[in-house]
């Protein structure tokens, strides 16, 4: 017994000598929690050096789900989120977790499907009519949809439209698993899966083209693009410095106004890859877009505040001036 | 095959390697005295306490990673030691794999030497702790054993490493998280290279303590 109980204090003066070391103040640090197609497609990589030289920092990125961004939000776990999801956002905000959502950029989710399109999602008058073609099809036996089914940012959007149709969520959960195959994977994996069952899914462009990149996915086609109710709009929220004293909120707010500023929106602007500008900035104030030399999407000169209509424009505009101000209370709703 | 990667493959691969170090090392240290004492000590529930060790053999490491997420989250307990998404939490995390293991196979280890040389021991009439060192000296290949296998779990471990570490660039990534990113990301040309230097690794650390062990000198 002696020694386990030696051994357990051993451990505990380990970890407690390593915590110790480990965690002396590092000022100039920022702890970001996003989504994985930030990551993924590479862009933090283009346009976070231009922050930490400038400002003399190191950012931590932590590039998980929206859900568990937010939720890492929520625990004081991170500074600062830059995710996807608005209405998941908008219950963080109102729920007293976040100050000062901004939208920074946005780029395109696109339905694919693959090559013979056997659900004629091409001739679809929107994203809308696509899906009720697809559930039309799936259900006749003709057609599979591949759904994140994580509850990532993709996953909510693809909901949303479903909801739009009239199908909730219990009754999409609920889709014959013939034709509906919930995956509960990332954007990645889901496509290689389309590609393997001829089947349709949701995409952010990005995932998609890098996919296309590297001839993994050579059968899947972008099969509807463009409509509004495809906008991905990203967002950058502050996690509650009231609620959790020990945040990096000045170089949070740094990030916030250097990422919605003139110079934090061109670097986004010029990010180019597989061919195409995957994200567009749109901070308040930057909605007007011009494409960059040498590609010319048409999709670029939609009337892009017009907004999933999910979050109200002018809360997204409106920069939050009760920043730091606790509303809701303590966590868990305590 | 040349790996152009953001991020640098030496030092990802010497995270690996400390964090499933320090893990092993603390796994066995608190397993191996607990798989001595049950393996050795007669008592009530032996048999039910070996059936949840060797359960805990298959202790999924999401779980033990989202446990240890629970208790260092800022809103966790302890939460004001922000360990969270450092090499420590990773540590703790893969201690938490480690331990039924180098229990477990001390059990084995422990209870097959006992038999047989218990009768020999008591024919020569020492004392119960000089027993137990001479079974324990008698059975050091079985918890060298112990030890590399927790080893091998933790190296090749990436569900508890992704949760509290975060796969953070130059600070909490590792060979797996690396693959796993690689993967998600479409390149698994880099994935299948990495995996090539993890495997590499492990089979450096392996061949080393063979060597040590041949020459007697573990």
């Amino acid at each position: 017994m002696a020694v386990i109980a030696v051994a357990v204090v051993a451990l505990l003066a380990v970890s407690a000598a390593a915590a110790f070391v480990l965690t002396k103040e590092e000022p100039n640090r920022l702890r970001m929690a996003t989504t994985t197609s930030t990551q993924d497609s590479g862009l933090l990589d283009y346009i976070l050096p231009t922050f930490e030289t400038e400002y003399n920092c190191k950012i931590s990125v932590i590039a998980v789900g929206s859900g568990l961004a937010l939720e890492m939000g929520k625990r004081g776990d991170v500074d600062v989120l830059l995710v996807h999801s608005p209405s998941a956002e908008q219950t963080f905000v109102s729920g007293g977790y976040g100050t000062n959502r901004t939208q920074v950029m946005y780029n395109w989710f696109v339905i694919v499907g693959p090559d013979r399109d056997p659900a004629g999602t091409k001739d679809a008058t929107s994203a809308k009519d696509a899906f009720q073609r697809i559930h039309d099809n799936g259900t006749a036996g003709h057609a599979v949809f591949v759904s994140r089914a994580d509850g990532s940012g993709t996953h909510a959007k693809e909901l949303g439209i479903w909801s739009s149709l009239g199908y909730d969520n219990t009754t999409v959960a609920a889709f014959g698993t013939s034709w509906y195959k919930q995956a509960g994977q990332g954007m990645g994996a889901v496509l290689d899966m389309c590609e393997d069952l001829n089947a349709y899914t949701l995409s952010d462009d990005a995932t998609y083209y890098s996919r296309v990149d590297v001839a993994l996915i050579p059968h899947l086609n972008i099969t509807k693009q463009g409509d509004s109710a495809l906008k991905n709009q990203y967002s950058v929220i502050l996690v509650n410095s009231t609620m959790w004293p020990h945040i990096n909120k000045t170089l949070a707010k740094d990030f916030l106004d250097w990422i919605s500023s003139k110079a934090g929106q061109d670097v986004i602007k010029t990010y180019v890859k597989y061919g195409h500008q995957l994200f567009v900035p749109n901070a308040p104030g930057f909605t007007s877009t011009t494409a960059i030399t040498g590609f010319v999407d048409t999709r670029l000169f939609e009337d892009v505040t017009a907004g999933t209509s999910e979050v109200p424009e002018a809360m997204l505009k409106a920069k939050d001036t009760r920043a730091d101000v606790p509303r809701g209370g303590a966590i868990d709703g305590a | 095959m040349a790996l152009e990667v953001s991020y640098d493959v030496i030092q990802v691969t010497l995270l690996s390697l400390y964090v499933s170090g320090c893990a092993t090392i603390l796994g066995s240290a608190i397993g191996i005295p607990l798989g001595a004492l049950i393996g050795l000590k007669e008592f009530g529930g032996k048999g039910l306490l070996k059936t949840i060790t060797y359960t805990m053999y298959g202790f999924p490491p999401v779980v033990a990673g989202l446990a240890i997420y629970y208790l260092f989250s800022r809103a966790g307990p302890f939460g004001s030691f922000g360990i969270l998404f450092t090499p420590t939490a990773m540590i703790l995390a893969e201690t938490l794999l480690v331990i039924p293991l180098t229990t477990g196979i001390t059990i084995t280890s422990v209870a097959e030497v006992d038999r047989s040389i218990k009768e020999t021991v008591k024919s020569l009439g020492t004392t119960p702790r000089q027993s137990v060192l001479t079974v324990m000296r008698e059975a050091w290949v079985g918890l060298i054993m112990a030890a590399m296998i927790g080893f091998g779990r933790c190296i090749a471990e990436v569900g508890a490493a992704y949760m509290v570490g975060g796969n953070i660039q130059g600070e909490t990534r590792v060979l797996t998280t690396a693959i796993m990113l690689e993967t998600r990301m479409g390149r698994f040309d880099y994935a299948i290279g990495l995996g090539i230097v993890l495997i590499s690794v492990a089979m450096a650390v392996f061949f080393f303590l063979r060597l040590l062990q041949e020459k007697e000198l573990l």
